[in-house]
């Protein structure tokens, strides 16, 4: 009778790390379009309206406790906001009146360029999050049902977000910037020089912006805005000029030129959202179809090396 | 342990109910800059509560409930928390411990084994992440957090699960003493 238990016992643990190991081996083998990346896609389809509507129920419970924090935090803010506010009010007065010269240029240079109102933003509530420090995600209730696709951009008031990973009919699942499989073209507001963001080895929190040239000059505070183009074949296509972060330090002792930056949006509190979608049509549509062509090619082994950076949208940085 | 339905389907319950309000409440809730995490803990304590086996089993539903919510890469949760799952089941079996902090301590363990054991697994899938003095800090700091709240965790769970579970001998005869029916100091 114990050896029966016993052997039980062992036989199920020994059937569940088996059944683990031959999930784990299959989902990595396969392709994003294989069949257990669909049952997860299905779980979402499925699990969405619940989760939507538990996170409704629950969010009392959630202020209540965010309002603690955000009220330390709040104070501890307040006088560096307030020396930021003089600075940017000068700033704002300077960059007027150079906008007013640029766009004459633009209309005499007939520049048909990617903006930011080419997109089509579909507001949508976060009504889940990744508990562990691997994995930045969240989950919002928006889906394909609204237009939501894969890679497409996410930002809120404060700055990007991050770009969406899945895409179910009423839900996503959106890889923020924090995440180790996102990276964003970026370029420092200030000087031009462009790069490639993305979350700093070994600090969840925090992002770098990389393979600057060697001669960049980058002060602390400076921001970091999207540039408008894509780093690899298959990467989001962000609008230009969507801020990013801001400069908290400059390492000096990489290969590569390389400055450590602070992210804008607080992507631990995040609430209300805004994927940037677009129709076939329209200019992102079109670009990002380019983009997809060039990629299909650079896997044929057609001009794959130029494709990088070939989907421009005109940042103009 | 003997399996009743009544035990199965109430784990069933709380493994739904805990993957909701950790990815809808908790994770969105930072303390001292880390997210509480449910999961490990509660695997740990049906463990504790219901024995390796069915530990185990909880841990390998919920890790699987747990990546398929959150789009990971599925079976890497599961492996940890079956394993989680099946060690608190086997402690409860062979040492039976009755002291009052022992939830404390296998919560803190089970933290410190899911961390380590998610550390792990990303590596060997090749996640670029040298280990830093910031990382170690987030990781003890989500142990220490964790710990912090495993003693009510464990009232919950045991509260959901108790009414189901087989009555404990040892139990019947402290609740005996304590309302004095089956004491023999009563009886004198």
């Amino acid at each position: 009778m114990y050896d029966k238990t016993v052997r039980r016992r062992r036989a199920v643990l020994v059937l569940l790390v088996v059944l683990s190991l031959i999930l784990l081996s299959a989902y990595f083998g396969e392709a994003s379009s294989g069949g257990l990346h669909s049952v997860q896609r299905g779980f979402l389809t499925v699990v969405s309206p619940i989760q939507d509507g538990a996170n409704k129920a629950l969010k009392p419970v959630r202020d209540l406790f965010g309002w603690f924090g955000d009220t330390l935090h709040a104070k501890s803010q307040l006088s560096e906001l307030r020396k930021q506010n003089d600075k940017l009010r000068k700033e704002v007065v300077a960059d007027r009146a150079n906008e007013h010269g640029y766009h004459e240029l633009v209309g005499l240079l007939r520049l048909d360029q990617l903006k930011l109102d080419s997109y089509r933003p579909v507001t949508a509530t976060v009504v889940g999050k990744s508990p562990n420090i691997w994995y930045s995600t969240v989950w919002i209730d928006k889906g394909t049902s609204s237009g939501v696709q894969k890679n497409d951009p996410v930002v809120n008031a404060e700055g990007l977000v991050g770009k969406v990973a899945q895409a179910a009919s009423d839900g996503a699942v959106v890889d923020l910037i924090t995440d180790s499989e996102v990276g964003v073209s970026a370029r420092i507001n200030g000087t031009g020089a462009t790069g490639v963001v993305q979350p700093k080895v070994g600090e969840p929190n925090d992002l770098v912006l990389q393979y600057l040239p060697a001669n960049t000059q980058a002060n602390r505070g400076e921001y970091i805005v999207t540039s408008g183009t894509v780093a690899s074949p298959d990467d989001s296509l962000y609008p230009p000029g969507i801020l990013i972060g801001q400069v908290s330090s400059v390492d000096e002792e990489s290969a590569y030129k390389s400055v450590n930056v602070h992210p804008l949006a607080d992507l631990h509190n995040l609430d209300i959202v805004q994927v940037l979608t677009h129709t076939l049509s329209s200019k992102p549509g079109r670009l990002t179809s380019l983009q997809s062509g060039f990629s299909s090619g650079s896997q044929t082994g057609a001009g794959g090396g130029e494709s990088s950076q070939l989907a421009s949208t005109g940042a103009g940085g | 342990m003997t399996l009743s339905g009544s035990l199965v389907a109430r784990i069933a319950v709380l493994v739904v109910v805990v993957v909701l309000v950790q990815t809808g409440v908790i994770s969105e809730v930072p303390v001292f800059g880390v997210v509480v995490d449910l999961s490990p803990l509660v695997v740990a304590f049906v463990g504790l509560l219901c024995g390796s086996t069915l530990g185990a089993a909880t841990g390998f539903a919920l890790g699987l409930l747990v990546d398929l919510a959150l789009v990971q890469t599925l079976g890497v949760t599961s492996l940890i928390f079956t394993l989680i799952g099946y060690w608190s089941g086997r402690l409860r079996e062979l040492r039976d411990p009755q002291a009052t902090l022992t939830p404390l301590l296998v919560g803190a363990a089970a933290s410190a084994l899911a961390t380590v054991g998610y550390s792990l697994m990303e590596f060997l899938l090749g996640v670029d992440a040298p280990v830093s003095l910031e990382l170690l800090r987030q990781i003890a700091l989500g142990v220490v957090v964790n710990t912090i709240v495993a003693l009510p965790i464990w009232a919950f769970v045991r509260r959901s699960l108790e009414p189901s579970l087989p009555d404990d001998p040892r139990r019947r005869r402290r609740r005996a003493y304590t309302t004095g029916g089956l004491s023999p100091l009563s009886r004198a």
